[in-house]
């Protein structure tokens, strides 16, 4: 046999200049920058940026996705525009007696605002804050989730840290309940050159706390502009978080988020998260049970339209014995979008009497939309009941004559069927605000969603 | 009202004919019983009706209120006024039943040339209905038959029988599935709609639902057609001898 020689496969592409530049031109302006062992640690994580690279869909979990082709240009940091209370009061939710932190382009809007009256052991504030005030709490916090990061560098987990300006910290002490939401609201505002800004929240719920939060990104005006996320939810013994999430973004924008999740022993975690809207999104989600007896239940919905691409990676690490896991996420395809899921299921060896279980449903309404479903199972336990289930169809024929059948045109029935099926997911939002929200645009995305107006 | 005659129909792709040369004439204010074995075609009758795809009708003609009902789409023969009770419901999750009841109404109305029913006299109406036919408020509000038992299933089926107002009324197996209450109160519901212009069509495969919906005329099907015709006696009649000693070993 001959040996034929392969060139190395790479796996990754060098970052352009511009990054290098803007690192060193704004590291010393980013808060914080005079605690030298944040310093130091930005410099760390730019480096490893630097060596490390972006991906190309030669790595596993980027398969889908050519995120060199948005991510790797020159970009600057974005600026705060100005943005009227109008424009922002309409994407409101948790009630009026919601806490808010409102941030434009990642900057946080503190005359926008509201955190007032908060009892003692909760803590809700601007990160900028908190690495001027407090660096090293900051770094011990951030130095606990890089333990997390078992399957490497994660190239934009790196260039969040190495860019680390703002975002939210969230802190609720053991046994205190949270009855008012707290709504993170991320008003991505267009500007006239490309962008990105990369904020990072965390969340942290003590022993048996108990809390809603709302996170909202939403364009506001179309424009190139990368949102590079970092999220870090901790989840106490006990403890409990209701999360909904609705992602509508702009035209141009690009959003990368990481969401890193660790629950404790009987924790309970219900997720929501619908992306209806942007350029390009990616959801990674790693989520680790690290107790046992815990609930944690996903639900997720994507739908692009036009030319947008929306990728969804989750990954659920079972650690300890009787946990149960449920992901639940439908996709939409339309025009000439593309949508992923992959999704994975790791079961340790400790973690027996796990339920994991993971659905994945797609509807596919274009012949030149194109939607990858993965899903995987990684078992270690004997004794577990494990589940997961792709499907990728057109909308029911049994459904489009039932609806006929009791009067609705072929038309009518495809939009309340297409609809339907993604509102199904809506309906797991917590919050009724952010179900509407959710509802108003999934109308507007779905064909001849006009007569369905009139259902809100 | 309805005349089927010698109707031939065939599932799509297959060359096998499920109804083979049925003749059937339904006049204002009567109700027919259609019984029958498993396989006999009955449910295929009902959906051939109905207007649902994967059907192919080789011979014969179908006319309701003089018009060629298998030249018509389903949601056309809806506006005409022909209703199916499903055997199966199918369930939507993601839309309110009240919201899809309405659409339903406001579609037919529409084809109609009628005007709209306002939102408040829509629920009005509605809510008068589903007490009469024992549906609770909140599954008004909950998803299209989602998460549904087969009774309430059933029960929604004649409510939405009550609310659209149709000419000609088809059951299919509407008893199937249903304890002896619910059994009684979709039975209530059926008759309350008995008028002297509406017509019914009721598939079943057992006399006891006849017991309350009491028939005018009692088909037996076997093999795609009628095998015996009669009043309401006979369906006393097959439940003593079964369908093998009404019709003989054939059935």
């Amino acid at each position: 046999m001959t040996a034929i020689a392969r060139r190395p496969v790479s796996r990754h592409t060098a970052p352009v200049p511009a990054f290098a530049e803007l690192f060193e031109h704004e590291q010393q302006h980013l808060p914080g920058s005079e605690a030298a062992a944040l310093d130091a640690w930005r410099r760390t994580r730019f480096a490893r940026f630097e060596t490390t690279g972006l991906p190309t869909q030669r790595v596993e979990h980027w398969k889908y996705t050519n995120i060199a082709k948005v991510a790797n240009v020159a970009m600057g940091l974005a600026s705060r525009p100005e943005v009227k209370l109008d424009d922002v009061q309409r994407y409101f939710a948790g009630g009026p007696l919601a806490r808010r932190l409102i941030f434009v382009n990642g900057h946080l809007a503190t005359e926008l605002s509201h955190v007032g009256g908060l009892p003692e052991g909760v803590v809700i504030k601007g990160l900028d804050v908190m690495l001027r005030d407090d660096p090293d709490r900051v770094l011990a916090a951030l130095a606990e989730d890089r333990a997390l990061d078992a399957s490497g560098p994660h190239s934009f987990a790196d260039l969040n840290a190495a860019f680390l300006q703002s975002g939210a910290w969230i802190e609720v002490a053991d046994d205190i309940v949270l009855e008012r939401p707290i709504q993170l609201l991320f008003l991505t505002v267009g500007e006239a050159s490309a962008v990105m800004t990369h904020p990072h929240i965390i969340v942290k719920l003590g022993a048996r706390a108990k809390a809603h939060l709302i996170e909202s990104h939403v364009g506001v005006k179309d424009g190139h502009c990368l949102t590079n996320l970092v999220a870090d939810y901790e989840v106490g013994a006990g403890a409990r978080l209701d999360h909904d999430r609705l992602q509508l973004g702009a035209a141009g924008t690009t959003f990368i988020g990481l969401n890193r999740i660790r629950i404790g022993e009987k924790g309970e975690l219900k997720q929501t998260v619908a992306t209806l809207g942007g350029t390009l999104v990616r959801n990674e989600t790693d989520m680790h049970l690290q107790g046992s007896f815990i609930e944690a239940q996903l639900n997720g919905v994507y739908m692009p339209i036009e030319s947008e691409h929306v990728d969804n990676v989750i990954r659920v690490h079972h650690e300890q014995p009787d946990g149960h896991s449920d992901q639940f996420y439908k996709g939409l395809a339309l025009d000439k979008a593309k949508a992923a899921f992959a999704g994975k299921i790791f079961v340790y060896k400790d973690a027996q009497r796990t339920n994991a279980f993971q659905t994945n449903n797609n509807l596919l309404l274009s012949d030149d939309a194109e939607i990858d479903s993965k899903p995987e199972l990684e078992i270690y336990a004997d004794d577990v009941k494990c589940s997961h289930g792709a499907t990728c169809g057109e909308l029911d024929p049994v459904a489009l004559f039932y609806l006929r059948s009791r009067g609705l045109d072929r038309d009518e029935a495809e939009s309340l069927l297409t609809y339907a099926f993604a509102a199904e997911v809506l309906e797991r939002f917590t919050d009724p605000a952010v179900m509407k929200l959710a509802q108003e645009r999934l109308i507007a995305r779905t064909p001849g969603g006009a007569n369905l107006t009139d259902m809100l | 009202m309805l005349t089927i005659k010698d109707l031939d129909v065939s599932i799509a792709g297959e060359d096998k004919p499920v109804i083979k040369g049925f003749s059937l004439e339904v006049k204002p204010g009567e109700v027919h019983a259609v019984m029958g074995p498993n396989g006999s075609g009955k449910s295929t009758l009902s959906y051939v009706l109905a207007g649902r795809d994967g059907y192919e009708v080789t011979g014969g003609t179908v006319t309701f209120m003089g018009q060629d009902l298998l030249e018509m789409e389903p949601e056309e023969r809806a506006a005409a006024g022909i209703f199916l009770a499903m055997q199966y419901p199918v369930e939507i999750p993601g839309v309110a039943n009240s919201y899809f009841l309405r659409q339903a109404v406001n579609a037919l109305k529409k084809a109609r040339g009628e005007p709209a029913m306002s939102a408040a006299d829509f629920m009005k109406k509605l809510k008068a209905k589903a007490e009469e036919i024992g549906i609770r408020p909140e599954f008004l509000k909950r998803d299209v038959n989602a998460g549904f038992s087969g009774g309430e299933k059933k029960r929604n089926e004649i409510l939405q029988l009550a609310m659209l107002e149709p000419r000609l009324c088809i059951l299919d197996e509407t008893d199937s599935g249903l304890d002896i209450d619910a059994l009684r109160t979709v039975s209530d519901g059926v008759n309350a709609l008995r008028t002297p212009d509406r017509a019914m069509i009721v598939i079943t495969h057992y006399q006891r639902l006849l017991d309350y919906i009491v028939p005018d005329h009692v088909h037996v099907m076997a093999d795609g057609k009628i095998r015996k015709s009669g009043g309401k006696e006979l369906a006393l009649e097959l439940e003593e001898q079964g369908y093998e000693g009404l019709l003989g070993r054939a059935a």
